[in-house]
């Protein structure tokens, strides 16, 4: 993919406002379980909805991370999401459903995570 | 003081027969705040998109939407033909370009002719959803199917469209674009329509870009916004311009659509008097690589993005589905707020909201 840019978690809403405040516009937030990690990419288009740029950082599952809808009240959803299906632990979201955005209160918990794979069985040495 | 009452409009609703709540609360009978609520029928698709073998994944996530099916084969199938990457035939794009724009053309009926049914002009919503009929038709006649037409396959597409189909086509469309302006004539010119939506549910051009709105709803703020710019399928080849309006209102919205509709007429016509011979589809070979792709088209309600992650397996890694209406729903947030009880459901439709879509 073209235009992926690392960040840092702590430089996400910098970055993040400099493409906006430039004319950018929030597209999607994708989450990748890099067990032990988390891969959070945001997607901004800009120039008429031409160009892609994406800002990726990585976090160790159970941090915190901060949100960016403050910036933007358009990653609201997708980051109520992320919480929810990912454990992504996103502090401060503009409209926090609490964990019951697309979850019920009896749902599968985090299940867009993979599934570990079952230790073998037998003492370990 | 003013009275405050909450009111759950859905999760059923006559205006929106489709599981979403939208918690207002009143003022007498204006809204000062809302909440929407969504999750009542999520269906997991992303996460069953990573259990299937890749290729089925073409069939799962066009039911994401009844109607804009074809726009989300059409977007699966592209982006995971970027993970190899795949060298399509100037055929297969002016095909899918052709039917993208026909999918287009019976979702802006559809709507025209629900906002029609939003303010009670009953007559016109019959009158839209009979014209309607006529493009399903010619998506069964050249896919097979009208609903979920299963034409998209990695590497290009199933059926072509032959030299009589083309005839027909063109005679159809002539058809439709009659009857459909003499309705719009009707819809734009109408003392009812205008008094119901002229000024109703504002979005400036700085909210819509802030909201991170896609679609016909961007384009009526002001905002020259369109994912085919980007070119892919044949767009490229083609006279196209995004349709702008800039008042930003219900009105604008259902201007930016009926002048939608006669486009995406014009590139069908355009797109079959350009479109090469050649191969309908491409051999691609093996599992989808470890890669990942994104892939963007322009459904009829704005922007679908599409992510794929492959790992070299029949399945992929992930998908990741952003639908028009995720990108959309947070305009209720500005759209509602100090607006009267009877324009909430005129409102609401006016982003022309899919609650499948959003419950992928």
């Amino acid at each position: 993919m073209e235009n992926l840019k690392k960040v840092d978690k702590d430089t996400l809403i910098t970055e993040g406002k400099k493409l906006l405040d430039a004319g950018g516009k929030f597209v999607a937030a994708v989450c990748n379980d890099l067990d032990p990690e988390l891969e959070v990419t945001y997607f901004f288009s800009s120039n008429r909805g031409i160009n892609m740029t994406g800002l990726r950082y990585t976090v160790p599952k159970g941090e915190e991370v901060p949100s960016l809808s403050g910036a933007t009240l358009a990653t609201v959803l997708i980051e109520n999401e992320l919480k929810e299906l990912f454990g992504l632990k996103v502090k401060g979201i503009a409209i926090d459903y609490g964990g019951h955005m697309l979850l019920a209160h009896d749902s599968p918990v985090t299940p867009m995570l993979k599934e570990k794979k079952a230790e073998p069985k037998g003492e370990k040495n | 003081m003013a009275t405050r009452t909450v009111v759950p409009f859905g999760p059923q609703h006559p205006v929106l027969p489709e599981p979403v709540q939208l918690r207002l609360t009143y003022e007498d009978e204006k809204v000062v705040e809302v909440t929407p609520v969504i999750g009542y029928g999520h269906r997991g698709i992303e996460k069953a998109c990573e259990l299937n073998e890749y290729a089925k994944n073409i069939y799962l996530c066009e039911r994401v939407c009844g109607i804009c099916s074809y726009q989300h084969s059409a977007t699966v199938v592209e982006v995971m033909e970027k993970l190899w990457p795949v060298e399509l035939t100037p055929r297969i794009n002016y095909l899918r370009t052709i039917w993208s724009e026909m999918a287009r053309t019976h979702s802006h009926l559809l709507w025209l002719g629900l906002l029609a049914d939003a303010f009670g002009f009953e007559s016109m919503f019959m009158q839209f959803w009979r014209i309607r009929e006529k493009v399903l038709d010619l998506l069964e006649h050249t896919t097979g199917h009208r609903v979920i037409q299963s034409v998209n396959i990695v590497g290009g597409v199933r059926r072509d469209i032959s030299e009589e189909q083309k005839k027909m086509i063109i005679d159809v469309l002539g058809v439709v674009r009659k009857e459909s302006q003499s309705l719009v004539n009707t819809l734009v010119s109408d003392y009812t329509v205008k008094a119901r939506t002229v000024g109703v549910g504002v979005i400036t051009k700085e909210q819509a870009m802030a909201l991170g709105c896609v679609g016909p709803t961007l384009r009526a703020s002001g905002v020259s916004e369109d994912v085919r710019l980007t070119k892919y399928h044949a767009y490229g080849e083609l006279s196209f311009e995004p349709i702008v309006e800039t008042a930003g209102d219900c009105f604008a919205r259902a201007v930016v659509r009926a002048r939608e509709l006669f486009q995406a007429i014009d590139l069908q016509l355009e797109a079959l008097s350009k479109m090469p011979q050649g191969e309908i589809a491409v051999k691609v070979k093996g599992n989808p690589p470890a890669n990942e792709a994104v892939m963007r088209t322009e459904a009829p309600r704005g922007e679908l993005f599409y992510y794929a992650k492959g790992n070299g397996t029949r399945r992929l890694e992930r998908m990741k589905i952003r639908t028009p209406t995720n990108a959309n729903l947070p305009a209720v947030l500005v759209l509602l707020p100090g607006c009267q009880l009877a324009d909430v459901p005129v409102n609401v439709l006016s982003i022309d909201p899919c609650i499948s879509c959003t419950e992928r």
